[in-house]
């Protein structure tokens, strides 16, 4: 590798290496519309990941969440569990890029005396809310004046459209093919037919039903691209000398580093079309656990469309940037016999569009052993979360 | 949230951050900022965040001197500079499926990013137009061309934007 490029940074983080663990984790259904509210599925979510960490609701004294869309703050928390309590929050967790940074934030403030067990959460009910969206998950973009202006009278909005032109990109500049973009999509839904809570489990997919598949946007096929769905999940991260006193086995936080694009959310104008802020995370990431890609048993990444998979797998050091294409082909990406089990639940394409908080839960799951699609001798995992804007790299362990 | 712009999908020609770009058809030029201290084009134009009260009554933003926009390198102050009107083909999507009802009738499309001539890093956002998508590839030139802009669900309304075709 050379110079690192210009066109983004790592956020400047201290080093939390093993000072944090996950001790428990909570889902809701993953389904299509539910008619249930965020907050609602929230709630559920919190109780189950307070209950697996075998903790009360009055033991959890730190919240992070979305504040974006804020289903699930301390007010929501009180009011579901009758608790009155002090507890200190942070509107900077959740799901997405910060479904990855929030065990951060939790070793800052368990560092800091502010709190002892901190819980994350993150539900979702975009499908449940869809219809009354102007352009659905894109409604938030289509509000900003210059995509207003200079994108979307242009046709280039939302998401899908986006994607498709990085998809072409990508194809352009390293001789990416659809079946190596369809390598993906079948991996990911291979893990979703093992998992029975994935919403696409019992509906296989082969390379021939990936081709099959309509095109949204050519490149970008209907295959291609995550589901819309409700669900939530949360976990709790505490002390590491805590979490050894707590029934689950402990999932140690190695490493946490978050990349930032110089170009927020205009990715038209990203000086390197084809990679994210994982080019800035990952290493910062890697570098304070002092492990490598090579020592990854699983990986789980925030994956929208599949030409984001295959981004971060590079971006992340996997293979070299450009190669993606060619390293996901055949078995590299399957639980039992690749060389990257990757997105074993299903992600985002195949188990749920719950914005990644279900990716850091499935990592936890494997590393005490637990997943549905289980990784053998799993020791190490990596969740890569991604917004556009920013990435973020979280790197668990189990405990020594 | 909502978008409350009764001629959305149109652009906002009025927009003072953008409005150089959507008056220069008018006069058949391709126009993107340019600081005249450095020579650098800038785009996007950079966001100077223009006060909640400069906006006229019409959701216009009037121009006024305090918010002359400035070049992100050196401060020096950026003027909508003709460009040649020439580019290159940096990657399209064949749009399939309207995502918004105003494109219903418009599916097939190509919608593009162009690589200006004069700075490859400017990058615009555009239709192309008079190519059958197959013969599209990476880095093809293209030309300028000026097209109405019209959406049936914006009745009696038409914007002329820059859009791009192959150079013959
Ligand atoms: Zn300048």
């Amino acid at each position: 590798m050379g110079a690192s490029p210009d066109w983004g940074r790592a956020a400047d983080y201290d080093d939390v290496s093993g000072r944090v663990a996950i001790v428990g984790i909570g889902e809701t259904a993953y389904t299509k519309a539910s008619g249930r509210t965020a907050r609602e599925i929230g709630a559920e979510a919190a109780e189950r990941a307070i209950a697996d960490a075998g903790l009360e609701p009055a033991d959890v004294d730190g919240l992070t969440y979305n504040g974006a869309f804020a289903d699930f703050d301390v007010a929501a928390f009180h009011e579901h569990f009758g608790t009155s309590h002090e507890i200190w929050s942070s509107p900077w967790g959740g799901g997405m890029s910060w479904a990855g940074t929030a065990p951060y934030l939790a070793a800052q403030a368990i560092g800091a005396g502010e709190a002892r067990h901190v819980l994350n959460v993150f539900p979702v009910a975009w499908a449940t809310q869809r219809a009354s969206m102007t352009g659905g998950p894109g409604e938030v973009h289509a509000a900003q004046s210059l995509k207003q202006n200079l994108e979307v009278p242009f046709g280039w909005f939302p998401q899908p459209v986006y994607f498709a032109t990085i998809m072409r990109r990508h194809m352009i500049e390293f001789g990416t093919t659809e079946e190596q973009f369809g390598a993906v999509a079948v991996a990911c839904r291979r893990h979703a037919n093992l998992n029975p809570d994935a919403v696409m489990h019992g509906k296989p997919m082969s390379m021939a039903d990936y081709l099959a598949s309509p095109y949204l946007a050519d490149p970008l096929r209907l295959f291609d691209s995550c589901l819309i769905s409700d669900g939530g999940a949360a976990y709790v991260t505490t002390s590491i000398e805590r979490a050894r006193d707590l029934p689950r086995p402990p999932v140690v936080v190695q490493g946490v580093a978050e990349g930032l694009s110089g170009s927020g959310t205009h990715w038209s104008q990203q000086a390197d079309f084809t990679s994210t802020p994982q080019v800035f995370s990952a290493p910062a990431a890697f570098g304070t656990a002092g492990l490598g890609p090579a020592d990854v048993d699983v990986l789980t990444v925030y994956d929208p469309f599949t030409v984001v998979s295959l981004m971060q797998i590079e971006d992340m050091g996997f293979c070299p940037k450009g190669e993606a294409g060619r390293f996901v082909e055949g078995d590299t990406l399957f639980h039992d016999a690749g060389k990257l089990p990757f997105n074993t639940h299903g992600g985002l394409l195949s188990h749920a569009y719950v914005l990644g908080i279900a990716h850091v839960v499935e990592v936890v799951e494997q590393l005490r052993g637990t997943a549905a699609a289980q990784v053998p001798n799993c020791e190490v995992g990596v969740y890569g979360g991604y917004t556009g804007a920013h990435a973020s790299t979280l790197i668990l362990s189990r405990d020594r | 949230m909502a978008i409350t712009r009764a001629d959305f999908p149109l652009p906002d020609v009025d927009d003072s951050l953008t409005a150089g770009f959507f008056a220069a058809p008018a006069r058949g030029e391709l126009c993107i900022p340019r600081c005249e201290e450095c020579g650098r084009w800038c785009w996007y134009p950079p966001e100077t965040q223009p006060p909640h009260e400069a906006r006229g009554p019409a959701g216009g933003r009037r121009s006024r001197p305090e918010e002359q926009q400035v070049c992100p390198a050196c401060e020096g102050p950026l003027v909508w500079t003709r460009t040649a009107g020439r580019a290159r083909l940096f990657s399209w999507a064949v749009v399939q499926r309207a995502f918004l009802p105003a494109f219903a009738d418009m599916v097939p499309f190509v919608t593009a990013l162009v690589a200006l001539e004069e700075d490859p890093a400017v990058r615009i956002v555009t239709y192309v137009v008079d190519a059958v998508p197959g013969s599209l590839h990476g880095g093809m030139p293209l030309e300028v061309v000026f097209r109405p802009l019209r959406f049936p669900t914006v009745p009696d309304r038409q914007v002329v934007v820059p859009m791009f075709r192959p150079v013959a």
